[in-house]
């Protein structure tokens, strides 16, 4: 399992790159973060709702209230122009501890 | 056994007993909650173990509180924010009085009126995009401080316009002329200044805030 730190550390990079997908709301997103990590990070799912509302009060993300398939009303965030640049400088700035990393463990790990 | 919704709403008072009390967050919470329990029970579970698995799941309200409790302190605990919006709001009102006073009056010629929209146009520029070129400093207490100082510079820039130079502009000693439009002006751009001044005191707090926040602040 992954530990708290890192998973919080990472929540707004794996939040910006899954809008950047397109649409979602709460629930799909820990869904798909789930299923993309083979479970191994675990969120405490009512924590991802301070996490987005933080996130738009950044200016990175909007949200709509929108009727579901299933009839019940669902809250949908999606990215906006500021969440894009935000989403490339964590983007530059993930890959650059991936590129230490990596130089650092050597190629078998690569 | 209790009904399934008056479980939910339970839980709801539950939540706004731990102080979740704005309707948007706990309805979002309530319409994941529902989310998981119909995954839970396409997944086998009853109903009630449905329930119990996703309460669990959302978590403890008084950790969620906290989090919330974050991001509201986050949005109102800025006062270089709030400083540099009241010295904007001041500086553009009596900018936008003064353009009218401009652009109406048959005096001024078309050179001047332009030089005022000029003037008006830097002051709108510099809230728009100041926050672009200004770097990001991490520390609330040196950014505070900055925007106070832009704040108190801008308010002591117009105690001396006030005070001083508007007076001058006004009694124009004899023999020299002062056109209406160069008067307009003037003030004009002295209002700009004080509007770039809050401008900065506001873009410190706006490009901080949207930097990532990967490293504590």
């Amino acid at each position: 399992m992954i530990p708290k730190e890192l998973v919080a550390a990472s929540a707004e990079a794996l939040i910006l790159s899954l809008l950047a997908k397109g649409e979602s709301y709460g629930y799909a997103i820990i869904q798909e973060v789930r299923a993309r990590s083979n479970d191994h990070l675990q969120w405490t799912d009512g924590m991802l709702y301070p996490v987005l509302h933080r996130m738009e009060n950044n200016g990175w993300i909007k949200s709509r209230w929108a009727e579901s398939e299933n009839g019940r009303k669902r809250k949908y965030y999606s990215l906006k122009k500021d969440g894009k640049a935000a989403l490339s400088e964590q983007r530059a700035q993930w890959m650059k501890v991936h590129d230490v990393l990596t130089e650092l463990w050597g190629k078998k790990y690569a | 056994m209790p009904d399934l919704e008056e479980q939910i709403a339970a839980w709801r008072r539950q939540m706004l007993a731990a102080g979740i009390k704005t309707p948007v967050p706990l309805d979002e919470l309530e319409s994941h909650l529902r989310d998981e329990m119909e995954q839970q029970v396409r997944s086998g579970l009853s109903a009630p173990e449905a329930f119990e698995t996703a309460v669990q799941r959302i978590g403890h309200a008084n950790a969620i509180k906290t989090e919330f409790k974050k991001v509201t302190n986050v949005k109102t605990l800025r006062p270089g924010k709030l400083l540099g919006i009241a010295c904007g709001v001041i500086a553009c009102s009596f900018s936008l009085m003064i353009l009218r006073t401009l652009v109406t009056a048959h005096e001024p010629s078309l050179a001047a009126r332009m030089l005022g929209l000029a003037a008006v146009a830097t002051a709108i520029l510099s809230w728009r995009y100041n926050h672009k070129f200004l770097p990001v400093i991490l520390n609330q207490r040196t950014r505070t401080g900055i925007g106070l100082a832009c704040c108190l510079l801008a308010s002591a820039w117009m105690a001396l316009l006030i005070q001083f130079i508007l007076p001058n502009l006004v009694v124009v000693p004899a023999g020299s002329e002062m056109s209406v439009g160069r008067v307009l002006n003037v003030l004009l751009w002295a209002m700009t200044f004080a509007a770039v001044l809050g401008s900065i005191a506001y873009g410190l707090e706006k490009v901080t805030h949207k930097q990532p926040q990967l490293v504590d602040s």
